[in-house]
């Protein structure tokens, strides 16, 4: 265990961490909270106004915000687009848990031969991996959507999953197996004493070995899909199909729409994925602190 | 490491397969594009050789584009890497709350790009921005600082925006890097060597260096690849402070139509962080791409 620290040095620093982290997205919550025109007035603030739930209400119901029904208000201000956030949700969710779970199942044994044997051509296909994610993803854009275009996967959302597995699978298989190096050499030669197939090696013991490690991969996945915009925007098709990056790519970039609205919608778009990637994120902080892989 | 005579196929072609789709083509393409002469506006598609690279070269943008990319990259890289990593070692000790500060280390994670750069965009305004705010309170400032409009702050803003994106990936790889050494060698380290600096830079530094370097390596290619957040939040300015060269990819692709040019900045982006990462693993020998 590490050493102690002064606990008002533990303070300072957790503080400073909370608050370049999570600051900013506080600052969107208290934007959701209040109407412009007391986000904007340097006189009256939450604390004199009270909070104000009905940009939310919006989003969920459809009912206008009073503010906008009132005469002169500026009627540029609502925007549909932070209606379809709670769906895209959904298809953002959809598209990232699948793209997880391929590049795990696809990227993991690569990784284990990749860190435990010498074979031909392993330099060759490693270099590959490695160096195909260099060139930049704008340079792909055309010619990967005349690909799909031509497989009939533009405006679906397997198309999409389909990218962002591949942009993801090169740094899934060099994480991976830089973790699975880690795993004493011991370990895989008391399995071979015992004939373990290469197999058994690594279903029953690199993977569980390394298994709050796969859990960080997959979350890497996950968050890469989840928050790519480019290759989801062209290749996405109607409402039916768009995930949060490209709705809120969509919001963020109107102007005419109100602060409020703009925050509510971030606000309903973060919550969701933070409570799932917090849950994933406690069980592999528990597995990486509670056992440490004993060699 | 053990040796085998055969490649094997069943376990690499899955991993190889859908990357090697998704690249051979569309990069062949884009080569093919860079040395030819392709615009929407003109019929015909001759090939001009190396001309789009001269061109995109001597233009007036490139100087400025490259430098800013560059800086841009040395700076967020490792700012990116040597915050990651005092954060990781914090949190791995337990304290009241610890639990919230390791689950709110991962809130910029989960915003999408355009978000973030909507925040930091309010952080940083000179009337209502938080940060002229404090500082004004603290009595360091007197008048706003207009942090994305002034070309001396503009670059140093959007890069702190950049790494604020990139600080939870770079913490949960390091904490998961830290958490895989063994627990008796730290043990040992703890009792033979009291100062804690050098049991880090002899004990624990070794132990996580292929995970830094590739945490380096990663970040620098994001880095020096991506735009999207910068566009977002100054557009390439005030002038040309903060125009980066992979913006330049776009920009001469989908607004300027000359999808030739576009390509060749593309590969000379590629033969930079080509050779910037190869500077990388070699000022930081370590395991990760070897066949020790």
């Amino acid at each position: 265990m590490p050493g102690r620290l002064h606990p008002i040095l533990t303070f300072t620093f957790a503080a400073l961490i909370l608050l370049f982290t999570g600051g900013p997205v506080l600052l969107s919550l208290y934007g959701s909270l209040v109407p412009d025109r007391v986000l904007l007035s340097p006189d009256r603030s939450i604390l004199t106004e009270g909070p104000n739930f009905e940009s939310y209400r919006y989003v969920f119901t459809g009912q206008l915000p009073d503010s906008y029904l009132q005469e002169s208000a500026n009627r540029a201000m609502i925007s549909d687009a932070a209606r379809q956030v709670p769906g895209a949700l959904v298809n953002s969710s959809v598209n990232a848990l699948a793209a997880m779970i391929l590049n795990l199942i696809l990227g993991a044994p690569a990784a284990f031969v990749f860190a435990r044997y010498l074979f031909p051509g392993k330099k060759l296909s490693f270099l590959y991996l490695i160096l195909s994610p260099l060139v930049p993803a704008v340079a792909l854009v055309t010619p990967i959507y005349m690909m799909l275009e031509w497989l009939g996967l533009v405006g679906t959302q397997i198309g999409i999953i389909l990218v962002h597995t591949a942009r993801a699978l090169p740094f899934t298989v060099l994480i991976l197996s830089v973790f699975f190096r880690k795993i004493p050499t011991e370990v895989f030669e008391a399995a071979e004493l015992d004939h373990c197939s290469r197999f058994q090696a690594f279903w029953r013991i690199a993977l569980p070995l390394a298994l709050p490690s796969v859990g960080a991969t997959g979350l890497f996945a996950f968050m890469l899909s989840y928050s790519e915009y480019m290759f989801a925007m062209i290749l996405s098709g109607d409402a039916g199909t768009r995930p949060v990056s490209v709705v809120m790519a969509a919001l963020a970039r109107n102007t005419d729409v109100s602060w409020s609205l703009l925050n509510t919608g971030i606000f309903i778009a973060i919550v969701p994925t933070l409570v799932l990637v917090v849950l994933v994120w406690r069980f592999v902080v528990e597995g990486l602190i509670g056992s440490a892989v004993k060699g | 490491m053990w040796t085998s005579n055969r490649f094997p196929a069943l376990w690499l072609l899955p991993a190889l397969l859908p990357v090697i789709l998704m690249t051979v083509y569309p990069i062949g393409h884009a080569l093919w594009t860079s040395l030819h002469e392709v615009m929407i506006l003109f019929p015909g598609e001759p090939f001009v050789g190396l001309k789009n690279y001269q061109r995109v070269v001597a233009s007036n943008y490139f100087g400025d584009a490259l430098r800013n990319s560059l800086v841009f990259t040395l700076i967020a890289a490792p700012s990116v890497v040597i915050l990651g990593t005092l954060i990781a070692l914090f949190l791995r000790r337990r304290f009241f709350g610890c639990e919230v500060v390791r689950s709110v280390v991962l809130l910029p994670w989960v915003l999408p790009g355009a978000i973030s750069a909507v925040l930091w965009v309010w952080v940083f305004h000179p009337s209502f921005g938080i940060l002229n705010g404090i500082l004004r309170d603290l009595g360091l400032i007197d008048t706003s600082v207009p942090w994305l409009t002034n070309p001396q702050t503009a670059l140093l803003a959007v890069a702190a925006a950049h790494v604020w994106t990139q600080i939870p990936f770079a913490v949960i790889l390091l904490m998961a890097a830290l958490s895989a050494i063994n627990a008796e060698t730290l043990e040992a380290a703890a009792i033979d060597c009291r100062n804690p600096a050098k049991r880090f830079r002899y004990i624990v530094f070794p132990e996580i260096k292929a995970m830094i370097v590739l945490l380096l390596v990663y970040n620098a290619l994001t880095a020096f690849t991506s735009y999207d957040l910068v566009y977002a939040m100054t557009g390439g300015g005030p002038g040309t402070a903060t125009t980066l060269l992979s913006f330049q990819i776009w920009r001469e692709s989908f607004s300027m139509y000359d999808f030739g040019a576009g390509s060749a900045v593309a590969f000379i982006v590629v033969v930079i962080s080509a050779v910037l990462i190869a500077a990388i693993t070699k000022t930081l020998p370590s395991d990760l791409f070897g066949s020790s």
